[in-house]
């Protein structure tokens, strides 16, 4: 009887301390892979041959993530230049010593519903994983 | 009764793992994006030509433009402000240091080894560019771990096509 009792009383927390690692593992991987993305990117955008990040790219990039099992529409981008012209344009590349600035996020989707077993608050299925980064184009006409 | 400690100890042993992990997991994420950070800003300081030694047709580096973009490539890429602290949602929480920030211009001849006994670090240049080393600290969750502290090393060469 009192096993059962012990059961009971640790059971959601069992479950949470099996379950949640891999949770918060996929939570990781993706904030990585999508890091990951957002450098390839920046390394090809910036580079001496384009200087630009355009929807071409964006939507290989989007294929690329899709692979990893995410879902390709819900990625979202923001391309903007450091001196404020459009960095998304192939007819007009950022000339070199502009900076090429790429914001990527990704919603957290049901990561941490999984908290809610241990009695925590999970954070907003909609609120979104972020990452960024900055590279001086290299194009040169 | 003895159940219900062991099931409380092994907890224990689980969780701790778990946040151990979880933390050396984020310490390598924190560790490639310093690196990217630094690279970039190395890279956006080794593109400052120096406007009238290249009308002269001399590929020189201006060193204060040269620093100037770095620490705006640097302050971007990790969130940081211009002294170096980090900003709300910054990755790091403690001061980022600039340890060294070297122009090797053309008045070196090329190819030229760089050597800095003090970081233990070591790099050839074929063309004029820029050394940058930097420390980081890593903002662990959990005290389980040992403080962790990189000094992230990089190097970059002018780029002329």
């Amino acid at each position: 009887m009192r096993n059962i009792l012990v059961f009971v009383l640790f059971a959601a927390m069992v479950c949470w301390m099996m379950f949640s690692p891999i949770y918060k593992h996929v939570l990781i991987a993706r904030q990585a892979v999508l890091q990951q993305e957002t450098d390839y990117l920046l390394e090809v955008g910036a580079s001496g041959s384009y200087g630009y990040i355009d929807s071409a790219m964006m939507e290989q990039s989007r294929e690329r993530l899709a692979a990893f099992g995410m879902q390709p529409e819900l990625v979202r981008f923001e391309v903007t230049a450091d001196n404020g012209l459009a960095a998304t344009d192939p007819a007009s590349p950022l000339p070199r010593g502009t900076g090429i600035m790429l914001r990527m996020s990704y919603p957290y989707e049901n990561l941490f519903q999984i908290d809610r077993l241990i009695g925590l608050d999970p954070v907003s299925p909609d609120s979104r994983m972020r990452t960024f980064g900055l590279k001086m184009s290299e194009y040169m006409p | 009764m003895y159940k219900l400690m062991l099931i409380i100890l092994m907890m224990t042993v689980w969780l701790s793992v778990h946040f151990l992990q979880t933390d050396e997991e984020m310490a390598m994420k924190l560790l490639y994006q310093g690196k990217h950070a630094l690279n970039r800003a190395a890279h956006a300081a080794s593109q400052q030509l120096d406007p009238a030694a290249m009308a002269e047709g001399i590929l020189r580096i201006d060193p204060d433009a040269a620093e100037r973009a770095a620490a705006a490539y640097l302050q971007a890429n990790l969130q940081l402000d211009a002294q170096g602290n980090p900003l709300p949602n910054s990755p790091v929480r403690e001061r980022v240091n600039v340890l060294v920030f070297d122009v090797i211009n053309d008045d070196h001849t090329f190819p030229y080894t760089y050597r800095s006994e003090q970081y233990d670090y070591e790099a050839t240049l074929q063309r004029p560019g820029v050394v940058l080393i930097i420390h980081v600290v890593y903002p662990r969750a959990f005290t389980l771990l040992e403080p962790i502290e990189w000094d992230i090393k990089g190097v970059s060469e002018l780029t002329v096509r």
